[in-house]
């Protein structure tokens, strides 16, 4: 019983901890003016909510096994096997889309970012709203 | 000032606080970790790889690599495109600027040529082990495309960014095998659909085996080796995602004074 409060206190110090990361990535994305820091706090964000979602998918039993069928070809004893000690692999299939979605839409935040640097000189939110036409006010 | 952060503070306070607390010990998520599973997640397990429930079968081992080919195709056939249209959309972002080869040696000393180019086939070899094994074990095509698409960058770094030009591995030709990595994956969509067609049968866009109302499929193994339709989309998206990521880092390797005049013209 001990084992598995110790276990549970264990997991709740992870979530927490996640939730802190995605606390202090949004404080990113909504307060800062850079605009390389809210990338940044973007891409935690994003990995924060993906590692949540595999979180939610892990299983509290032991041994535990990742969702792949070590038996080829399988006995239906062995895919018993399996379901009694795989961990959920929806999540796993979610986040990698989601990964990949992420990525493809860093990738087009990096290269707008780096074209409004040649652009205006500076990457600060405030600065460029007072820029116009290329020119300071 | 000192209020807008105490106010700052306060809602992250309040936020961690709130959530923390309706997740652990209020369980609104259900209780984490699940010590059963989802009867969503007992399906997939249960028909993943059961070869005497064929019409339900995916006939993969691996499950997530079921689910994303198999379950949820489209899904992961529109998350590609995706991709590909947010290479596109920065590659449109960067047109017109294009560096020519000003003569000279630009790459890093012998020592790192001789050792990239031991380490390079091994990177290769292993990338392309981990885009066929995507159904056997856990990778995929992403895992390899994003594995192989480090031989590029090393070359990129350690033998200066004219060389993958030089060795014919243009930025269009990489647009090319982009493009063709995607039209693979959709072709391999509808290739169960197409043999359906032909054959007078009826057969379903992403079917990978047979169904009970479709009895159409791509064989199950090829050799012994687990296949369907499930290997020949990991082939595509591996070299979808290469290409792909060397587009990417061919472009910001572009140094930023040549951008600059690119943009701005010479003065």
């Amino acid at each position: 019983m001990a084992s598995i409060n110790l276990y549970m206190f264990t997991f709740s110090i992870v979530v927490i901890s996640l939730i802190v990361n995605l606390a202090i990535s949004l404080y990113g994305v909504l307060v800062k003016l850079n605009i390389v820091k809210k990338i940044i706090s973007l891409t935690i964000l994003g990995d924060s909510a993906n590692t949540f979602a595999i979180l939610v998918g892990y299983r509290a039993t032991y041994p535990v096994s990742p969702p792949v069928q070590v038996n080829v070809p399988p006995s239906p004893s062995d895919v018993l096997h399996l379901t009694e000690l795989s961990v959920d692999p929806l999540p796993q299939a979610l986040v990698l889309t989601a990964i990949v979605i992420g990525l493809a839409i860093n990738v087009f935040l990096i290269f707008l970012a780096i074209q409004t640097y040649r652009l205006y000189g500076t990457l600060n939110m405030r600065e460029i709203a007072g820029i116009k036409g290329g020119q300071h006010e | 000032m000192l209020l807008r952060r105490l106010i700052t503070v306060s809602v992250l306070t309040a936020f961690i606080v709130l959530t923390s607390y309706t997740i652990t010990v209020l369980n609104v998520l259900g209780e984490l970790p699940p010590r059963s599973l989802r009867p969503l997640a007992f399906w997939f397990l249960n028909t993943s790889f059961t070869p005497w429930l064929n019409y339900f079968s995916a006939m993969a081992p691996e499950t997530v690599t079921a689910i994303l080919w198999d379950y949820r195709g489209l899904d992961t056939l529109f998350e590609t495109a995706v991709f590909y249209f947010a290479i596109i959309a920065s590659i449109a972002l960067f047109r017109g600027i294009e560096e020519k080869h000003g003569g000279g040696y630009v790459g890093l000393s012998k020592i790192v040529r001789v050792v990239s180019r031991v380490l390079i086939p091994v990177n290769i070899v292993v990338a392309a082990s981990i885009a066929i094994h995507g159904t056997i074990t856990p990778g995929g095509g992403f895992q390899a495309g994003s594995a192989m698409a480090v031989a590029p960058l090393i070359l990129i770094i350690v033998f200066s960014r004219f060389f993958l030009k030089e060795k014919g591995l243009s930025k269009n030709l990489l647009i090319a095998l982009r493009g063709a990595g995607l039209v693979g994956v959709g072709v391999a969509s509808i290739l169960a659909l197409a043999l359906g067609l032909l054959s007078g049968g009826y057969a379903f866009i992403f079917q990978n085996q047979p169904k009970e109302a479709a009895p159409i499929g791509l064989p199950p193994d090829v050799l012994g080796f687990p296949a369907g339709t499930l290997l020949i989309f990991n082939l595509f998206e591996f070299i979808a995602v290469f290409a792909g990521f060397t587009i990417i880092f061919i472009l910001l390797s572009i140094p930023e004074d040549v951008a600059r005049e690119a943009l701005h013209g010479k003065h």
